[in-house]
Order: C-alpha cells, then structure tokens, then sequence
C-alpha cells in the first residue's frame, strides 16, 4: 500500500507543530494544508477546526504531528507522541525533518498501533510513503480542466484524486485568513505567511463596482423598456431588425451587458471567466471604435470618403452597363436567342438608371449620414463595421433584385424543362410514390407538350447566362459581407482575458500535472514536486470562446453548388441563435 | 447408360432425392432429356405476308420523305404557305370524313370522342399553333445550320425507330415528340411565321392524324391498306426524285431492303433457330377467372 502526502512547499520550514488537512476519501492520500504551531490548547484547536469545516464545506482534521527540532526543543518529542492519543484519528501521521537533509521520514500509525513499537510491524509489507510536494498558492488559484458541472448530482462517478486534492485547497481558502503573525489564539503556516498579496486598484475598483453596476443596470432597463414599445413589433419593423446587422449586434451587446451588471459576484470559475471575458471584449471593442473615430474626424476625412462615394456608385452603374450592351449582343459567341435578349437587356438596364438617379437625389446627404454613422463608432468597432455591412447590402440592393428575377426565370425554366422532358419521353412524375412513372397522354398534350419544351429548350442558354452573371456579382457581395462579419463575430468571441491569463499566469489553467523527482534515496520516502501542465492555446479557445450568433455557411460546398444549378435562392449566411448556459 | 463407369445394378434408377441409391450423384439413365422440346412456339414465316407488314414501315419512310420534300420545297420558295395550309386543311377535313365512315361501320357506341371535342381539339391546336410561330420562327436563329440539320435527322431517326408499328393509333409518346421536335426545327428555318404555321399544321397531320387513319384502314379494309402503302412509297420516291435524284436512288435503295430484303433475311434465318423448352422453365400461371366469375 502506497500513502501519497501532499505537502504545501511554503511549510517546509514551519516550526513544529500540528498538521491540519483532509484525508481525500477511498484514495488512500492526505492532503496537508496547514501547520498549527505551539503553544496551543487542544481543546481550542478542535473548535476551531470544526468551525472551519461548517463554514468552508471540507472535511478538515488534525492529520498528524510535524516535526523540525531546533535547539532547546529536544522535549517535544514525546509531547509529539502523547497527542495523538488526544486527537483520536484513524492513520496518525508523524512527520519529522531533521535541519540540513533533504528527506523526511514519516510514521504511519493506526489506531490500533498506538503506543505499540513499530518494529512489530516488520514481518508485513512496510508502508511506503509517497510526498508530493506542492505550491500552495497556485494550487488554489488554479482550475483544472476538463471542468466539471457544478451540480453534484450530475456527476456519474466520484471526482479523481487529483481533483479533489484541488478542490479541498481552493475551498479551504477561510483556514488561511489567520497566520501565525496574528495574535489570535492559534498560529499557523501556510502560503499566506509568505506575505499577504493585495493591490489598492484592486480593492478601490471593487468598491466602485457595485454603484456602476446598478447604474449600467438601471440604463439597460430604460433601453429594454424602449426596445419593447409595441411601435416596434409591427411586422415590417421587425423583420428589418432581425436582418439588419446592426440591431442584431446592438441586442447582443446589450445581453452581455445585462451579464457584467448584474449584482451578485460570478459563482464558478466559468462564470467568472465569461465576465472577463465579454468586460475585455467590450474594453478593446470601445477602444479600436474610439481609435477609428479619431482617424475618421481629423483631416476631414469623412467628406473626403464622401466625395469619392458618389462617382465609385457611378462607376458600377456604368460597368454594369457595359456588361448589360455586351450581354445584348453576342458575348463569348453564346447562341443567345435575339429577341429575349433584347428584353431581358433593357429590363436590367432601365433597372440602373432607376438606381442612378436614386443615387445622385441621395447625394448631398451622404456627408451628413457618414458624420452621424461614424459617431456610432464610439459604441465599439463591433457596430461601425455592421454599420458598413448595412450600408453596403443597401448600396447593393439592386445587384440584390437582379439576382431575384435572373434566378427565378431560370428556376421555372428548369422546372418546366424537366417535367417537359418527362413528357416528352412518356412518363410522368408520381408525386404519391415519388418517382417517376410511365404515362399515356393525349394527343392535344402531347402536342402541347413538345411545343413547349422546345421553346424553352431554345431559351435556355439566354437566361442561363443571364443568371449566371447576377448570381457571380451576388456572390462577391455576400462574400464581402462575411468577410465583414467575420472580424466583427471575432471580436465579439475571441477570450482575450482567458488567452492573457495563460500568457502570464499558466498556472492558473491547468490541464494536469506532472512531477518532478526531488529526492530519491533508499531508506526515506519518494519526493516529488508537483507542477502544472498549463492547457494548451486551443484548448483554452475553445473552452472559454463567448457564444455568439455567428455567422457561418448553411450548406455544405455540393449543396451549396446543387441550389445554384437548379436555380433556388441562396442566403450563403445563417444566423446562429445566441445560446444560453 | 452411366456416368463414371458406375455399374449397373438390379435396381433400377429412380429419379427421387430422399432416397439413397447405389449409384453416384451425376448418374443419368436412358431417359435422359427425353422431355426436352425444340422450337415448340416457332411460327412459319410466309414470305409475302411479311412484306406485307414490312410495307407498314416503308410507308412511314415515305412519309418522312414526303414530309422532307415539302420542307424543300417551302425553303426554295416553290410553294407558298397558303397553299400548303389550304391543302392541308382540306386533306384533314377529308381524313377526318373517311375515318367517321370507316368508324361507324366497325363499333359505333365505343367511341366516346363527340364531334365537339374533335373541333374543341383542332381549334386549339391551331390557335397555340399560330399564337407560338413567331416565337417558334425566331428560335434556332442563332443556331448553325449543319446544327439544326444534325439535331432533324436525330430525332426523326428516333421517330422512326420508336414508332408503334403494331399499333398506331394512340400515338407512341417519344416517337411523335420526336417527330414535332424535328419539324419545328426545320420549321424554324424557314422564311417567314406563316411558313412556320403552315409547316407545323402539315407536321401535325402527318405524323399524328394521318397513322389514326391508318389504323382504321388497317382494321377495316386491309386490302385497300396496301394499296394505300404503296402509293404513299411511290410518292415518296416520286418527290423526293423532283428534288434530288441521287436522294431519290437511295430512298429507294432503302425501302427496296426493309420491304424486300429484310423479310427474306428473316425467313432465311428461321433455320438457325434453336428454341429448347423443358420442365425446367419457370412455371407460367394462366389465370383462369372462370371459377370466380359465377
């Protein structure tokens, strides 16, 4: 039998005294968390003790007895002895270093042995003692991963030993308020002893959180209330403001803010992440917003961009065009049918010179509509470039509208054209079985039938082309627009407090340990120190990524390439709904 | 006899399976295929009945042929488009005559078709007809002409070959698509829409109306069924002699062999045939209804 000691590094050199800590149940270790010095009066040490254990929730106990003698302090040894027939526990651990070695010896002592000598127990297996050395404070700010859920019922088998050893430490954070520096009626050891940590920003920034936070809350309730006026929920309202981009953003951020106000402190190590995250996430969104700002106001930038807007929206309309005269005529030596084309041509163009005039009735008010926009920057980068998506899925509209009408002119000649085809070959689809069945037409359908489809058959081409050409342009202005959305769904998700925390504190992300030989002599126990494998980079994106409603392709590349053939309207884009933990 | 010099024994061979004989798994007897029948089903071929048939498909040759003449001759300008729709019309008032006197002889309550439907039909026809030959005229426009003469030739092959022989009258689907596909192409070609009209009535009369009437002939009165098959192919040969003769001395060339070679081809062949039939085919069930039907 194997008895593993977890050893907190910073009680190396603590005086004699008691080892208080948490036998770790069916594993057969013990994890010391603290040293409780002389003088102290048993009977206080157990009251103490016991209160701990009904504020904090661990089963703590007095382990076992430690040992370093200095000079003048020969007598305590059997003092040593004697107590653990006053603290009756199970094994009675005694532990004692000699100053100058490396090793400590440890006596195991069950209860049925004490005051027995221990060379009784020579005939059977010696049990061998393991000493994992650990740091404590890292230990208790670490989280080790995979995390579990917090509700204990859920859980199918009982935690690994290394988990609970992290849990006793993270819990027993109250045993480590008094030290031995304190004039309290018990003085111990542990890494508070080092010195205590503590930053005025800190504390100052905690205080000041609470009135913020019922400020922030009191404004997000103001905003919903004006969200829900029932003005809003009309249908066209609302249908406009689940595609636009911007309110989609604005809703979002909103939810997060809810989050980072609300008054009680985050519970779990998720909790508290996410907070960061989104507060960081919402810092470094205002700041590049506010960096942008300062670029688009100086110099008079906007009305530069301005300037240049109106001829840019000038030059496609022209090469639009340009691409309609070069569609009416012969392009690529295409067989295209001369009178379709010709309609179908003008059609488009007269389509342009509708947007061409809208365009110069809206110029002399695009300066004032960038000036206002670009102060919605202030609100982060996150909402200028939804702006920009918005402004540019506007601007487009009607490359939007071409596509619409290429694409169902050419999706109800292919519809006729299979079921022609059928016709044509004598069968017939069967809607009820779905397939395809053989059938005897009459005579007027038949006729009817073949007529028609070489009509189409002959239209085909034209209106394949034409299709193709809106579709293209179409798709380049979607993929601008993901584009767009992209930086914005990677700002909104990328965990920068959690990947700055494990840039500088790794310990605190902990995937597992590993352990280091310390000291390993015959004749005294194993020592091993503990150390942390900090996670790696993408388990901590992944673990700590904000949900979002990002944006990402619906379909696969061969569905995606199906609908085009057979002319269906693609919206490349699906919106992902926000989920809640 | 015997298989694998097995020796033959008192008892006889039975041919059972559950019982164990002394002789080896692939022995056979004397009795060997006796029940085996050769060519039971085969049929005696008469060598001018089966030009007779054969006479169905030179017609429906001609016809084409027929039909191609009339095309060249409106492409050349020879024949005007009012002419050509005049004559068709009355050639259909005059079918559609024939084909109630020759209906009312035969059954006359099986016909459910009333004159009103006929004329609701032939108004429509017409009507989508006229209505669609501007459209129709200006679809191949940007084809090349080898194109359009390629894609003709396809399809009325395709006609040719998927055409019901045995039985014309509702007209076979592929074929009779096939054959409106090819002349609207080869309509589209032509000069004017009117042209195109009058192309697409005499295409609908000749490969739709005119194999109902056929049938009707056929049934009826086969006598002047032949001699109607032999008219048709000689005016076939006739037409297209007027445009080409070359033309002519191939179509001729051809229908010489599916009418007179091919029947003898077939006949001559019938000797090699080598039918087998056995118990050992699969079982035929002939359903007998009588017992259900009192």
């Amino acid at each position: 039998m194997v008895l593993k000691i977890f050893f907190p590094q910073c009680c190396n050199r603590a005086d004699s005294g008691l080892l208080v800590g948490r036998w770790v149940s069916g594993h057969d270790s013990a994890v010391v968390l603290a040293v409780i010095h002389y003088p102290f009066i048993p009977g206080q040490v157990k009251q103490y003790i016991q209160q701990l254990q009904a504020q904090s929730g661990v089963e703590l106990s007095v382990l076992g007895s430690w040992s370093l003698p200095k000079e003048g302090q020969e007598g305590l040894e059997s003092f040593i002895r004697d107590l653990s027939t006053i603290f009756p526990q199970e094994p009675w651990l005694q532990i004692s270093r000699q100053v100058g070695k490396t090793g400590f010896t440890c006596e195991v002592l069950g209860r049925d042995q004490i005051g027995k000598a221990a060379q009784q127990e020579e005939e059977e297996d010696e049990e061998k003692v393991i000493f994992v050395h650990y740091e404590q404070m890292k230990v208790m700010l670490s989280q080790l991963h995979p995390i579990e859920s917090q509700n204990p019922d859920n859980r199918s088998e009982p935690p690994s030993e290394l988990r609970q050893m992290f849990q006793t430490v993270a819990r027993s954070e109250l045993l480590f308020f008094l030290d031995r520096y304190d004039d309290g009626p018990l003085k111990s050891t542990h890494w508070q002893s080092e010195g205590r940590e503590a930053s005025i920003i800190v504390e100052l920034l905690k205080r000041a959180s609470v009135p913020l936070c019922v400020f922030i809350s009191w404004l997000l309730s103001v905003w919903t209330w004006f969200c829900n006026i029932r003005i809003f929920s009309v249908f066209p309202l609302s249908f406009l403001s689940s595609k636009l981009s911007t309110c989609v953003q604005l809703n979002y951020r909103t939810e997060h803010l809810r989050t980072l106000s609300s008054p009680r402190a985050a519970e779990g190590h998720m909790e508290f992440m996410r907070k960061a995250n989104i507060l960081v996430s919402v810092l470094v969104d205002v700041a590049l917003g506010v960096l942008l700002m300062s670029w688009l106001y100086r110099d008079e930038n906007i009305s530069t961009l301005a300037h240049t807007l109106v001829p840019a929206a000038d030059h496609v309309a022209r090469q639009l065009e340009e691409l309609l005269q070069w569609l009416m005529g012969a392009p690529a030596g295409l067989k295209m049918n001369r009178a379709l084309d010709q309609v179908l041509g003008r059609f488009f163009l007269y389509h342009i010179h509708l947007w061409i005039s809208y365009i110069h009735l809206m110029a002399p008010f695009i300066e004032g509509i960038l000036w206002y926009g670009g102060l919605s920057a202030c609100l982060g980068l996150t909402f200028a470039l939804s702006l920009l998506s918005d402004m540019v899925a506007l601007f487009t509209f009607h490359i939007y509208c071409f596509y619409v009408y290429g694409a169902r002119l050419y999706c109800l000649k292919i519809y006729g054209l299979s079921s022609l085809w059928r016709l044509f070959r004598g069968k017939k689809w069967n809607v009820l079985r779905q397939r395809v069945d053989s059938c005897s037409y009459d005579l007027d359908q038949l006729f009817i039938g073949t007529l028609l489809f070489t009509v189409l058959l002959f239209l085909l081409p034209t209106t394949a082309l034409y299709y193709l050409v809106f579709t293209l342009l179409r798709l380049v202005v979607v993929l601008f627009q993901g584009v767009l959305h992209l930086i914005v769904d990677f700002i909104n998700s990328f965990p920068l407090f959690s990947v700055g925390l494990w840039v500088c504190r790794s310990y605190r992300l902990a995937e597992g340990v590993k352990f280091r030989v310390l000291c390993d002599e015959p004749g005294t126990a194993l020592h091993l120190l503990m150390e942390m494998n900090p996670l790696r980079f993408g388990s901590v994106l992944q673990t700590y990524r904000t949900a979002t409603y990002s944006c990402y392709p619906k379909d696969s590349w061969g569905a995606l390439v199906r609908k085009l053939f057979i002319g269906e309207l693609v919206f490349p884009w699906r919106h992902k709904t926000t989920k809640t933990d | 006899m015997g298989a694998d010099g097995a020796p033959s024994q008192s008892v006889p061979w039975r041919k059972v399976l559950w019982e164990r004989q002394p002789f080896p798994d692939n022995y056979v007897d004397q009795r060997f295929l006796e029940e085996l029948r050769r060519n039971e089903g085969i049929r005696q071929y008469r060598y001018w009945a089966v030009v007779k048939e054969a006479g169905f498909v030179g017609q429906q040759l001609s016809c084409v042929a027929v039909f191609i003449t009339l095309w060249l001759y409106m492409e050349q300008g020879l024949l005007a488009p009012e002419v050509l729709l005049w004559t068709s019309l009355s050639c259909a008032m005059l079918g559609y005559g024939l084909h109630q006197a020759l209906t009312s002889q035969a059954e006359s309550g099986c016909e459910t078709r009333t004159h009103l439907a006929d004329l609701q039909s032939a108004a429509l026809f017409l009507s989508f007809t006229f209505g669609f030959s501007p459209v129709l005229k200006t679809l191949t426009e940007s084809v090349s002409t080898d194109t359009v003469y390629a894609m003709s030739a396809v399809m009325l092959l395709a006609h040719l070959v998927s055409f019901p022989y045995g039985k014309p009258s509702p007209p076979g689907s592929l074929s009779l698509n096939a054959a409106l596909f090819a002349s609207v192409c080869l309509a589209s070609r032509l000069p004017g829409a009117l042209h195109t009209f009058a192309m697409l009535t005499c295409a609908l009369l000749v490969f739709a109306l005119w194999p109902c009437l056929l049938q009707r002939l056929r049934e009826n009165a086969p006598c002047q069924f032949t001699g109607v098959c032999v008219g048709v192919c000689v005016g076939g040969v006739g037409g297209l002699a007027s445009q080409s003769l070359g033309g002519a001395v191939l179509f001729s060339l051809a229908l010489v062999s599916v009418t007179l070679l091919c029947p003898l081809l077939l006949i001559w062949l019938q000797r090699h045939k080598d039918n087998i039939q056995g118990p050992w085919d699969e079982a035929e069930i002939h359903e007998d209804l009588s017992n259900f039907l009192h």
